[in-house]
């Protein structure tokens, strides 16, 4: 399996590279955010190991060079600041997983199969109706302005319902067995503040109610 | 008005603004005053022109109309000072004879009532008549009685200046009264002026001066700022004292092992290396977060949904098959008296606590109700033995001595809701899963 390693610190580098490589891993490395920027784009790797701070240039900017490229393979992120806006700034750029340094070697290994594992089978799907796009990997709804709203498990899974048919009536039962696990027992109301939430991320229009028999799509072509 | 601009001085704009009014109040006034002598003094001329001519002909009745009779020498100009005119038929009597010039033509004149004469040649070249007509035993009488007006407006002038005299003594007065108070209220700006001075040069510690109410909460507002960077000065000092010291030692053994040519690095010594630098690890993040804290702070806020979003959302990319969810009632834009770091920090760490350890979904509600500012997360795992609920992440529990997964990021939270005065409760949820709660104070408190 190949690996794309972005690191710095030649000793950290060097050492990984032996470690990965040990684990069953044909690794890459380098340590420019220019060459990983090229490699990534040229090479089909299966999985990358990005750190944030490299000497030219921010990790994040390559990974969102990448990721407008179409270059879909799981990315995990290294980074030495452990705050939240970080992570969640990493996430948004396209990365899969972050790991805060100082990490364990085995604690990387096993971060690195589960999004291999993750990975397996997964193709870059997105849902379009009408100008909006629903990327189903990341959760992520792109209005017509182009901007993109992260969405919650619940949010998602109804949008991805009611964007897969525009124009199609679907009552609130057949939302909410489509939504929903069995064991949880959700009401109506939980539906309506749902749409509600989606409406307000994808305009009034976007979504349409038929009163007394459910929502549809709305795709305004 | 343009020409005030507010910001520029106090004194300015009070100075700009009262000493005009003043003077053309002032002014004002003594116009008006001007305006109801002349009314006065005219209503009064007339009134008695009127009672003179009622007098006259009084007197001709007595005389059975001999216009002789009327002639009563010097007493009459005296008592009445005015002339008067009389006719009955064809017999006429002016008095005194200087005005016979200017009377008897108004004794042919038509009209009857006030006769105003301005600008008339000879002595007297401003005077008002009252005329009267009357029938006295069919022979026609007429009664014209006048005053000269130059004397009275000569008065009236002098009165006038008087006033215009005395207005402008006021006036002065006035000024003088709007330049001490303004004087007197600006002697504290003045005075807060020097003390911050003073401050500023080292001679002082705190603005400790008598300042008016208007001032007092900014005066108030400085000190505290003043003690708030005083703390932080002390416990960012001390953070860095203790700091040093725990990792100086750790430092000096690695680098002496390492140093030892001699001594082959076994895999008991690398494992004590490795144990010294996670030390340092972890003596530096934990002194780091605590001087990346805000605490509680005026003028910084989060909006708390918009945060909380942000956040289930990338818990929801990194643990995929469960699900994370917001409940709230609150708008994305609502905002929170917690400094952003602060408050992600908070939510980041009870929500990847509970996605670590939820079987298939977390909850999170935000809400604010009368005990404070409500954050709650729930998720539907194993939950904690209730014995060690209250112990969960506190203070003073080595971070290996915490139940396993839950401890480090709870002490982070317990860490940060405490400088908010805040209250962090952790219990078991409905579904037996684990849940924080976090009450913050609607209104930090400084």
């Amino acid at each position: 399996m190949r690996l794309l390693l972005v690191e710095d610190d030649s000793l950290l580098a060097e050492s990984l590279e032996r470690q990965l490589s040990a684990a069953g891993f044909s690794v890459d490395s380098i340590a420019t955010a220019s060459g990983a920027s090229q490699l990534g784009r040229q090479e089909d790797y299966r999985v990358v190991v990005l750190d944030l701070g490299l000497p030219d240039g921010n990790g994040l900017d390559v990974l969102r060079k990448w990721r407008s490229h179409g270059v879909t393979m799981p990315v995990l992120i290294l980074t030495a600041r452990g705050d939240w806006q970080d992570k969640v700034s990493g996430l948004k750029a396209g990365a899969d997983d972050y790991l805060a340094k100082p990490f364990q070697t085995e604690e990387l290994l096993a971060r690195l199969d589960a999004l291999i594992r993750r990975s397996e089978g997964r193709v870059d799907s997105v849902i379009a109706a009408g100008r909006f796009r629903l990327d189903e990997n990341r959760q992520v709804l792109e209005t017509p302005d182009g901007e993109e709203h992260p969405l919650t498990g619940t949010e998602f899974r109804l949008l991805r319902c009611l964007m897969s048919r525009p124009g199609q009536l679907f009552s609130k039962e057949k939302l909410l067995e489509q939504v929903y696990n069995l064991d949880e027992s959700p009401s109506h109301n939980a539906i309506e503040a749902y749409i509600r939430r989606l409406r307000k991320l994808a305009g009034q229009e976007a979504i349409v109610t038929r009163r007394g028999q459910g929502y549809m799509f709305n795709a305004m072509d | 008005m343009p020409w005030i601009d507010l910001n520029r001085s106090i004194r300015r704009t009070l100075l700009i603004v009262l000493l005009p009014a003043a003077i053309a109040l002032m002014g004002a006034a003594w116009v008006i005053h001007g305006a109801l002598l002349e009314r006065m003094a005219h209503s009064f001329v007339e009134d008695r022109l009127r009672e003179e001519v009622g007098f006259l002909r009084h007197r001709l009745n007595q005389a059975h109309g001999s216009v002789e009779a009327l002639n009563t020498g010097a007493y009459f100009e005296q008592v009445l000072h005015h002339a008067f005119a009389v006719r009955v038929g064809s017999r006429q009597y002016v008095s005194p004879s200087s005005w016979s010039s200017l009377l008897v033509p108004l004794l042919e004149e038509s009209r009857t009532g006030f006769i105003r004469r301005t600008g008339a040649d000879g002595e007297i070249s401003d005077y008002l008549a009252y005329r009267e007509t009357f029938e006295r035993q069919g022979r026609e009488a007429v009664i014209v009685v006048a005053e000269d007006l130059s004397r009275l407006g000569a008065s009236q002038r002098e009165l006038h200046i008087w006033t215009a005299v005395v207005s402008a003594v006021l006036l002065g007065l006035l000024v003088l009264v709007i330049w001490i108070a303004i004087r007197l209220s600006l002697a504290s700006v003045a005075r807060l002026q020097a003390a911050l001075k003073e401050l500023q040069q080292g001679e002082r510690e705190r603005l400790d001066i008598e300042t008016p109410a208007e001032f007092q909460p900014l005066v108030g507002q400085l000190n505290q700022l003043l003690d708030t960077l005083d703390q932080r000065l002390i416990r960012s000092r001390e953070a860095l004292a203790n700091l040093s010291h725990s990792v100086k030692t750790p430092i000096t053994a690695v680098r002496q092992v390492l140093e030892e040519r001699e001594q082959p690095l076994d895999w008991d010594m690398r494992q004590q290396l490795a144990r010294r630098l996670s030390d340092i690890d972890g003596q530096l993040e934990t002194e780091m977060r605590r001087s990346r804290f805000a605490g509680a702070q005026a003028g910084k806020g989060a909006a708390p949904v918009s945060q909380a979003r942000e956040l289930l959302w990338m818990l929801g990319r990194l643990y995929p098959e469960k699900d994370f969810e917001l409940e709230t009632a609150m708008a994305d834009e609502h905002r929170w008296p917690i400094e952003e770091y602060d408050l992600n920090e908070i939510l980041g760490n009870i929500l990847d606590n509970a996605g670590k350890w939820a079987a298939s979904s977390v909850t999170l509600s935000l809400r604010e109700d009368e005990t404070g500012l409500v954050i709650e997360a729930s998720d539907d795992g194993p939950g904690v033995p209730q014995e060690q609920l209250a112990t969960l992440g506190a203070r003073g529990q080595r971070l290996d001595e915490q139940a396993a997964g839950h401890g480090l990021g709870l002490a982070i939270v317990r860490d940060v809701v405490r400088r908010y005065d805040g209250r962090v409760v952790f219990d078991l949820s409905d579904s037996g899963g684990f849940r924080a709660r976090i009450v913050l104070p609607e209104r930090i408190s400084l």
